[in-house]
Parts: structure tokens; C-alpha cells; sequence
């Protein structure tokens, strides 16, 4: 018998154990599909691999003992091969990517999701009410058609004085009765301080903001209907250095940085005294809005005691701070709702 | 009012330089506008406020200056000769109507040479921009310039019986103004008239009949004081604006007329020569009332904040003409000057020393303690909708609150009360090509014509995609009294009405997610009839939709389909739910089951819905309408096959398959059996 020829079953096991072994090292180390590659004709080729060496020996095992060789034998194949697709998936991206396709166009556009705008006056509006809320203000609304109370004479305006002109306000009737008028649209927020303060006792920190009107003819600076934001604070000790800090607080958060701030004397007749407040901002001073203490003939007509509290007021044209904000020129684009010009805030 | 430096430094010398001066006023109250070389001299453009009438003339800014300045201001002193000739003897003077004319002087002056100017005066007033004219004429703007109170000088040759009437004009008199324009006049304006016709619009303009030319001889000086409010309707009904109007339509100094009628006399007869007759004819029906004010050192700093010392409050008050009758440790008794009716009360005053102090004395870090605000459960839900219409891809639009009426007439959806009408128009707020639509003058009871105009606009300019809502109130009459103005939501979008349906429906329960709904034929006329509904609440009408008919579309130049919606946001502030609750989730998988319903075309949705609804159990998750068709072949004419998903789940356990048969068995014969439906094969 040629039992030379026999191989134990021990140096076969032995055999695959390092081939295993060998490949996985092989395998780990390949730093490159193409070394990738020789290491898999090395070990897996199909003439000449050393997989297929180690097989051609399984001829030389002893039968009875051959089961157990071949069990082993395909175990090793199995392993070198999953050591061999873990290496290659390591590896190669593309191929748990797909295939290049050369139809793909990455820079198409993709398909728009329309979002509304708010329009540009209450993105202002938003802005301000947050800067004053943040200042303890409370934002109040009060009705747009007023009577000459809340809109003249409680706020020291006498009935002989230039304001009430008929030609400048939008004074109205009902059809019925087109002689005379019972009420008017107001020409300014400041009613709803007058209702506020009617309706309750300081301490008071309001805004009301909203439509006003003024009959000027539109035109790129002037717009009949427009909108303003008043501030109103009332207590025991409130003077002209809370209304500058206030003020200083305002533009301040409104600008992003400290700005200086100044007050100059004017003329409103619901506050005495009056000023206009600047800004100091890209090298001018900008205007800011008109602003007081109130007048102390306001607080009679409420029925406060003006020995007791004092007050002050301010207000400021939203058109205005919100052109500047935007670079609108014209202030009827903001009436016209083209929708090009509304999908630009 | 321009101001001549030149000019101003006859009454006072400040040592500081024409910037620092320009900037005082600016801080005190003059807002310094513009300053302009002219020839060898400056004209200083200041803003004066409509409550300081004393610094529309070179003296009431001099007296600024020299408080701001410190230095002294000088008044010239008038003095000049009178002649033996008692004006009394030549001329006479008659108030009318005391109303409109409270104060009348007139002096006369004889035997004037009429020439051009001396050039020190004319350059004066070219400086200020006012053309020299003749010695007399310039003389009288020259003395308005300088105090503030306009002057009128007439040729007194010309007046008929020397006679001077101040009166409300007679029917259909006019005049010839000096403009060389003729001015109907109406009652209400105040005439200057002698024996027999009007000479003059008193305050306003004088008439061309008597002015002063090159052969005037003898020349009569009207000071005078008009009742601002009658002067400011007259120039405004005649358009005729003029220095001297804008002067008494602030209020002139009534006690301080006589001066500058004095000057001007003194002026003519040292430039124009000729002779001052004797006094001074002065019908003065004004009382002076000018009552004391009391001034407390204490409430300065209380009002302004700082401490003012009271050396330089004395100083201020002596410096604006204020007289100190008393003065204790905790107050001063003042009288105030005829020119500054301004300074009536304790306040007043505080404002002038506040001012002349420096406003950039005041601080502005002192501690103002903090305090809460609130955002109100109406401004929360506005905030919600606006983030709703803007994800379903809205702009928000602005439109003016008044219509024209034609479009206030074609849709009225909250009332059938007449609009409030505006005596003045909106102007300037329509685009062409609704120009010709009419007058803006109707306070607008819904937001839906204003939205049809905004699509008009950007359909004629090809804009795509115009989905628009607008927040704003509209203005509902009552029987009487204030409107009442409930916030309205507007939408206008060229998606149908499914889509607008859906959108209203999905911001609803964004809003209330329990809320009820219920629709109903909608009565708004521009609306399609099949296209459109109105949404209600109970009772409670939320709002409404529809497609707009061609009829309406028609009517506001539309050429695309539109659908509109309008809602009542000031009713849906009272339903919102702000904060949510949570509600416990089932863990286990859910099962959908598809229903195909043969049922009469008389059946509504909602009817289905409900009974399946009543009928499904506790299991039913959710039901899903998905579309309705019709199969006259299949099903007959009147039916309608309506497809519908039901969603079921369990909170104790996965479904099982007997449980879903239960649940589908007990919908399948409820619809049946009350109405009629049977399920298709």
C-alpha cells in the first residue's frame, strides 16, 4: 500500500487553519482593490489559488476520515470568502452605492416648497411689539373708528385747533344721514391710550399699534392710510430720563448695538413737554418718532391726578422704520400686494 | 422761517460762532434745516413748531439766541415825529364783526415819496427770499420780518370816505387781489372794506385796487389782529397762502401790534419820507387776561428728571420776557408775555427751562424697574394663522380700508347696513385701470374686494401662483354710534374650491382641533352657487367660501378662476384652545378598511360620515373620505358611489380579525338601513 501518499487528518486541518489564516491577514492588508484582487487569485483562484491547492489534498486523506476533512474544508472556504466580500465592502463604495449613472444630473432643482410671506409692515410690527414686550410693554388695540373724544379732545385738542380740520381727517356718516359726522377714522394710535387709561389705573405700560389715517394723496412718501406704534408708560415717578432710557433701550435692541440718542424740544398738544427723538446711525442722526410727557391735561380727562402720576408717551411712523429697514422707496408698493414684491421679506 | 444772520446780529451778538448757534436752536426747539450763502450773507432755514408764533419774526429768534448765547438782546427803540394832523380828523375805523377781527389800528402817513428800497433793506429781504418791491411795501414785510405780526399798507388816496370797515363780506362780493386775481368771497371770511367796496382779505391779501404804486402819496398802516381759525379756512378756500396768512393762523401777539404798526410808521418816514399824522386810530375789543402761574422748583426735577439749578431758572424766565411777581423757597408767581400764549401753566414753563437747560443734560441709563408683559390669546392665534397661511404658501397682502362703491355694493356678507361714508375720498390709492371705478369712500364691511382687486393687479401683470390672505378689521354699522370692527381673515387664491375647503378646515382645527363646523348655502352674490358656502358655528356664522362666478369675475376684471375666503377672527379668539392637553397613544399596529357606498344623491357626506361615525365604536380612529363618483349604468340615475377609509386601532390590543368584522358589519347595516346604502359588489 502506498500509505506514504496518505495525509493525517491533523496536517490537513492544520494546513487550512494557516490558509485561513494567511488569507484574512492578506485580505485585511490590502490597501487597494488591485492588491485586493491578487490576494483573492492567491488564495480563491479558481486554477491555481491556494484554496484549491489545499483541496487537491483532501484526494490523500484516509475515507473514513474524509466527512470531516471536507466539513472543515468548506467551513475554511467560507470564511476566507466572507473575509474576502468584508474587505471589498470595506473597500469599494461603489459597490453598495450602484452604479454611475450617467443620466443623473445632480444640479437639476429640486422641486420648490412655497412658503408665504408675512408682509414687511407686520414683520416690523413683529419686531417692535418683541423689543417692547421684552421692556414690559403690552401691546393694546382699540377701535379705528373714533369719535372726537378719544381722538381730539382728550388728548388736548381743541376743537378750534388746525388738526381737526375737516380736510385733514377722513371724518365719516352713514348714508342715511350724510350731513354732519358722528365719527371719524383716527388719525393717530394715541385713542387707544385715552381708552386704556379711561378703563384702568397706573401703573401702565402700553403700545398700540395699527391703522391710521390722514387724507394726503398717495404718492412715493405719503400713503392716506398708514401705521403707527405708541408707547405709553404711567406711574408715580416716570420723567423725561425714563423716557430717554427707555428710548436708548429701544434703539439699542432695534439696531443691534448701543446707538447714541437724542431728544430735542417739539410740539404734540397731548404732551408737554415735547420732543423728537434721533438716532445716531450711519454717520446722521435719523429721526425717530415724536414723544413726551403726557400732558397733564390728558390725565384730567381720564381722571387722573396729574400731583400724583406723570407719564410718558411716544410714537413712530411704521411705514417709516420699516422702509429704512428694507430699502423700500416707495411706500404705495407696500399697498399694491404684487406678489414679487410681497416674496421679497 | 428764514433767517438773515446778517440781520439777526442787529439784535443780539452772539460770540460763538453760526454753527453753534444753528445748533442751539436745533437742541432747543428751533430745528435748524438748511443754511444758504447769499451774496455776503446767510440764510438760516429753521423749523418753527405751530405753537411758537413769536419766532416767525428776526426778533423772537434773537431773543432765543441771546438766552442760548448769553448775551443781551438789543430791541431797536421807535421813536419818529408826528405831524399836527390828527388821524382822527382823517380817517375813521369800524369793526363788524368782532369774531373774526378782534383788534383793528390804523395810522396814517402823508406825503410819501415811493422808490426802491435803500439797499441794506432790500438785501435783507432777497437774503429771506422775498422780492423788494417799492420803499413802502418792503417796509411793511421788512417790520413783519422783524416782530412777527404782518402789516398792510394802503394808498389811502384811493380808500373811499377814508373810511376803513372790518366786516363779512355781502352776497356775491369779490374782490381783485394784488395777485391780479379776482377771489369770490363768502360769509365766514373777514373783509377789509372802505365806504364802498372790499379793499382787502383781512390777514390774507390785499387788494389790487389799493395798493401802494408809484403815485401814492399817502399811505395808511393796518396792524391788526384776525382770529386764526377764520384766516386758515379763508386762505384755504381761496388757495391763497401768504406770509401774512400763515402768521395769524398761529395766533399773532394781539397786545404787541401796536409796536410793529409804530415801527412801520417810523420806517416809511425815514426812508420814504413824509409826514406821521397824529396818533393812532385803535379799536381794541381784546381784554387782556393773563393770570398769574405758579412755578415750583420741585416739580422741575419731578417732570424732567434732573435738578435745575435756580439761578439759571431765574435767568431763563427773565431771558423768555417772564416777569417774577413773588418768589418763595418752594415757588415762583409769574406772569407770562403776550407773546408766549403758549405759557399759560406750570408745566409750559417747566418744558422752557427744561429746554433751554439742554435735553442732553437729561440721562439716559437711569433704572427703570421691569415689569411683565403679555401677549394676548388674540395675538397668539393671529401669530398661529399667519404660520398656517404661510406654510400652505400665502402672502400676506395690505389694502386700503376704503372701497369704491360699486365694490362695496357687490358683496355685504356680515350685514345689510349702508357702509359709513367718508366726507374726503382716499386719492392716489387706486391702480390704473380701476381708476375709473369711483370715489374711495366706503368703509369696507369685508376684506373679499379689496383681495379680488389685489388678484386683478397681479393677474394683469402675469404673476404667477397669487395666493393672498390680508388680517384686518372691517367696520360693521350699528344702529347707532362707533361701528362695530371685528378682525376679519381674508383669503383669494386661483385654487379651487376643494383646496380652499381643506385649507379652511385644516387652519380651523389648527385652531380648535374639536371645533364644529357645519356648511350651508352661502347667500354672497359674486359667488358661484355650486361653488360655495357659508361656514357656520352653531348660530354662529365663522365665515365663508366660494369660487367667484363669471359674473363676478366680470365685475372685478378677473380673468383666472378665483376663490375667496373670508373668516371671523374675532369670533374663532373665543373658541381657540391656546395650550393642548395630552392624550394617551395606542401602541399597537392599526387596521384600514375601505368602504365603496351606493347612495342616493340626496345624501349628503356629513350624513354618511355621522351614522358611520354613531356606528363604528370605540375602535374607530379616524375616518377618510377619499371620493365620491357616479355609474349611471352600473347604479342607476340619483346615485352616487362614495368611497371612504376607516381607521381602526385598539388601546388594549392588535386587532384581531373577528374584531374588524364586528366594527365593519355594524357601519355596513347602519348605512343601510338608515340611508339606504348599499355597499358596491
Amino acid at each position: 500500500m502506498s500509505s506514504g501518499n496518505l495525509l493525517s487528518i491533523d496536517e490537513f486541518l492544520g494546513e487550512l487553519n494557516r490558509l485561513l489564516n494567511n488569507a484574512e491577514k492578506s485580505f485585511a492588508a490590502a490597501g487597494s482593490l488591485d492588491t485586493l484582487e491578487e490576494a483573492r487569485v492567491e488564495f480563491l483562484g479558481a486554477k491555481s489559488g491556494q484554496l484549491k491547492v489545499v483541496q487537491k489534498q483532501l484526494g490523500q486523506i484516509a475515507a473514513q476520515e474524509k466527512p470531516v476533512a471536507g466539513q472543515n474544508l468548506n467551513r475554511v472556504k467560507d470564511a476566507i470568502q466572507a473575509a474576502f466580500d468584508a474587505a471589498k465592502e470595506r473597500m469599494s463604495v461603489s459597490s453598495i452605492r450602484g452604479e454611475v449613472d450617467p443620466a443623473f444630473d445632480r444640479t437639476e432643482p429640486g422641486n420648490p416648497l412655497r412658503i408665504g410671506r408675512m408682509h414687511p409692515i407686520t414683520q416690523t410690527i413683529k419686531e417692535l411689539t418683541d423689543i417692547m414686550g421684552r421692556l414690559g410693554f403690552t401691546p393694546a388695540r382699540g377701535p379705528e373708528v373714533e369719535d372726537e373724544r378719544h381722538n381730539f379732545e382728550a388728548l388736548n385738542i381743541p376743537a378750534d385747533h388746525p388738526a381737526r380740520d375737516p380736510l385733514e381727517n377722513f371724518y365719516l356718516s352713514l348714508v342715511a344721514k350724510r350731513e354732519g359726522h358722528s365719527a371719524l377714522l383716527r388719525s393717530q394710535t394715541s385713542t387707544v391710550q385715552i381708552r386704556i387709561m379711561e378703563t384702568t389705573q397706573p401703573p401702565i405700560r402700553v403700545i398700540s399699534l395699527g391703522r391710521v389715517y390722514r387724507p394726503d394723496t398717495a404718492d412715493p412718501t405719503h400713503y392716506p392710510m398708514f401705521h403707527q406704534m405708541e408707547g405709553l408708560m404711567v406711574d408715580r415717578n416716570v420723567n423725561l430720563a425714563t423716557l430717554k432710557t427707555v428710548l436708548q433701550l429701544f434703539a439699542t435692541n432695534y439696531l443691534g448695538k448701543s446707538v447714541p440718542v437724542r431728544i430735542r424740544p417739539s410740539f404734540f398738544p397731548f404732551t408737554e413737554p415735547s420732543v423728537e427723538a434721533d438716532y445716531f446711525w450711519n454717520g446722521r442722526w435719523t429721526e425717530f418718532g415724536g414723544a413726551g410727557i403726557v400732558d397733564p391735561n390728558v390725565f384730567r380727562a381720564v381722571g387722573y391726578d396729574p400731583e400724583v402720576y406723570t407719564g410718558f408717551a411716544f410714537g413712530l411712523g411704521v411705514e417709516r422704520l420699516c422702509m429704512i429697514r428694507h430699502g423700500i422707496t416707495d411706500i404705495r408698493d407696500m399697498y399694491t400686494n404684487d406678489v414679487r414684491f410681497l416674496r421679497q421679506f | 422761517m428764514d433767517v438773515s444772520w446778517e440781520w439777526l446780529q442787529q439784535y443780539v451778538s452772539p460770540k460763538c460762532s453760526l454753527d453753534e448757534v444753528t445748533d442751539r436752536l436745533t437742541m432747543s426747539g428751533l430745528n435748524h434745516e438748511s443754511t444758504t450763502a447769499i451774496d455776503h450773507d446767510f440764510c438760516i432755514d429753521l423749523e418753527v413748531t405751530s405753537n411758537r408764533p413769536d419766532c416767525l419774526g428776526h426778533l423772537g429768534v434773537a431773543r432765543e439766541v441771546a438766552i442760548l448765547a448769553d448775551c443781551p438782546l438789543q430791541i431797536p427803540e421807535v421813536k419818529f415825529a408826528e405831524s399836527d394832523e390828527d388821524i382822527s380828523k382823517l380817517c375813521s375805523v369800524v369793526i363788524e364783526c368782532p369774531e373774526l377781527c378782534r383788534r383793528y389800528t390804523a395810522r396814517l402817513v402823508r406825503g410819501v415819496k415811493i422808490g426802491p428800497s435803500p439797499e441794506w433793506l432790500a438785501r435783507r429781504l432777497r437774503t429771506i427770499g422775498i422780492t423788494p418791491i417799492n420803499n413802502v411795501v418792503d417796509i411793511s414785510n421788512y417790520v413783519m420780518m422783524e416782530c412777527g405780526q404782518p402789516l398792510h399798507t394802503f394808498d389811502f388816496g384811493k380808500l373811499a370816505g377814508g373810511k376803513i370797515v372790518v366786516r363779512e363780506p355781502k352776497p356775491n362780493e369779490k374782490i381783485a387781489a394784488i395777485d391780479h386775481n379776482e377771489y369770490g368771497l363768502v360769509p365766514g371770511m373777514c373783509v377789509i372794506a372802505d365806504a364802498t367796496k372790499p379793499v382787502a382779505i383781512g390777514g390774507v391779501m390785499g387788494g389790487a385796487e389799493t395798493e401802494i404804486n408809484n403815485s401814492t402819496r399817502d399811505v395808511l398802516i393796518e396792524a391788526a389782529w384776525f382770529a386764526p381759525g377764520s384766516v386758515r379756512s379763508t386762505a384755504r378756500k381761496l388757495n391763497l397762502h401768504s406770509d401774512s396768512s400763515f402768521r395769524f393762523e398761529r395766533n399773532t401777539d394781539i397786545e404787541a401790534l401796536e409796536w410793529a404798526s409804530r415801527r412801520c410808521a417810523q420806517l416809511i418816514a425815514e426812508i420814504a419820507g413824509g409826514k406821521v399824522a397824529k396818533g393812532c386810530i385803535d379799536i381794541n375789543l381784546f381784554k387782556p387776561e393773563r393770570k398769574p402761574v405758579s412755578l415750583r422748583p420741585t416739580q422741575i426735577e419731578r417732570i424732567l428728571g434732573i435738578a435745575i439749578p435756580t439761578d439759571f431758572v431765574r435767568k431763563v424766565l427773565a431771558g423768555l420776557g417772564v416777569q417774577i411777581q413773588q418768589e418763595s423757597a418752594d415757588e415762583f408767581r409769574v406772569l407770562c408775555p403776550s407773546w408766549r400764549k403758549d405759557l399759560s401753566r406750570e408745566i409750559d414753563l417747566i418744558e422752557e427751562i427744561g429746554r433751554l437747560y439742554g435735553y442732553d443734560k437729561v440721562p439716559d441709563n437711569v433704572t427703570v424697574a421691569m415689569a411683565p408683559s403679555y401677549k394676548s390669546s388674540q395675538t397668539r392665534m393671529i401669530d398661529k394663522v399667519r404660520r398656517v397661511l404661510s406654510a400652505a404658501g400665502f402672502d400676506e397682502a395690505m389694502c386700503p380700508s376704503l372701497l369704491p362703491e360699486p365694490w362695496s355694493k357687490a358683496c355685504s356678507p356680515w350685514t345689510d347696513r349702508e357702509p359709513f361714508i367718508s366726507h374726503q375720498p382716499m386719492l392716489g390709492v387706486l391702480e390704473k385701470g380701476s381708476q375709473n371705478v369711483g370715489a374711495v369712500n366706503c368703509l369696507r364691511r369685508t376684506l373679499i374686494p379689496s383681495l379680488l382687486e389685489a388678484k386683478r393687479i397681479n393677474e394683469y401683470r402675469s404673476n404667477p401662483d397669487i395666493d393672498l390672505f390680508e388680517i384686518a378689521h372691517v367696520y360693521l354699522p350699528k344702529a347707532e354710534g362707533l361701528p362695530q370692527e371685528p378682525l376679519m381673515l381674508g383669503l383669494v387664491s386661483g385654487r379651487d374650491f376643494a383646496a380652499l375647503k381643506g385649507l379652511v378646515e385644516t387652519l380651523l382645527r389648527e385652531l380648535n382641533p374639536e371645533i364644529a363646523m357645519r356648511y350651508e348655502a352661502s347667500k354672497v352674490e359674486i359667488f358661484d352657487i355650486n361653488r360655495s358656502a357659508t361656514i357656520q358655528n352653531g348660530e354662529t356664522m365663522i365665515g365663508h367660501l366660494g369660487q367667484i362666478s363669471a359674473a363676478g369675475k366680470k365685475m372685478f376684471g378677473l380673468r383666472q378662476n378665483t376663490t375667496v375666503v373670508e373668516l371671523d377672527l374675532s369670533f374663532l379668539a373665543t373658541q381657540v384652545v391656546d395650550v393642548r392637553r395630552h392624550q394617551a397613544i395606542s401602541e399597537f399596529p392599526a387596521v384600514k378598511r375601505d368602504f365603496n357606498f351606493i347612495l342616493a344623491e340626496s345624501t349628503p357626506w356629513v350624513d354618511l360620515e355621522k351614522t358611520v361615525r354613531d356606528h363604528a365604536g370605540p375602535l374607530l380612529e379616524s375616518i377618510q373620505f377619499r371620493e365620491t363618483f357616479r355609474d349611471e349604468k352600473r347604479d342607476g340615475a340619483g346615485k352616487k358611489r362614495i368611497l371612504l377609509s376607516l381607521q381602526l386601532r385598539s388601546k388594549e390590543n392588535t386587532l384581531s380579525g373577528p374584531q374588524v368584522e364586528s366594527v365593519c358589519d355594524a357601519v355596513v347595516q347602519a348605512c343601510q338601513s338608515s340611508l339606504g346604502a348599499t355597499l358596491a359588489s
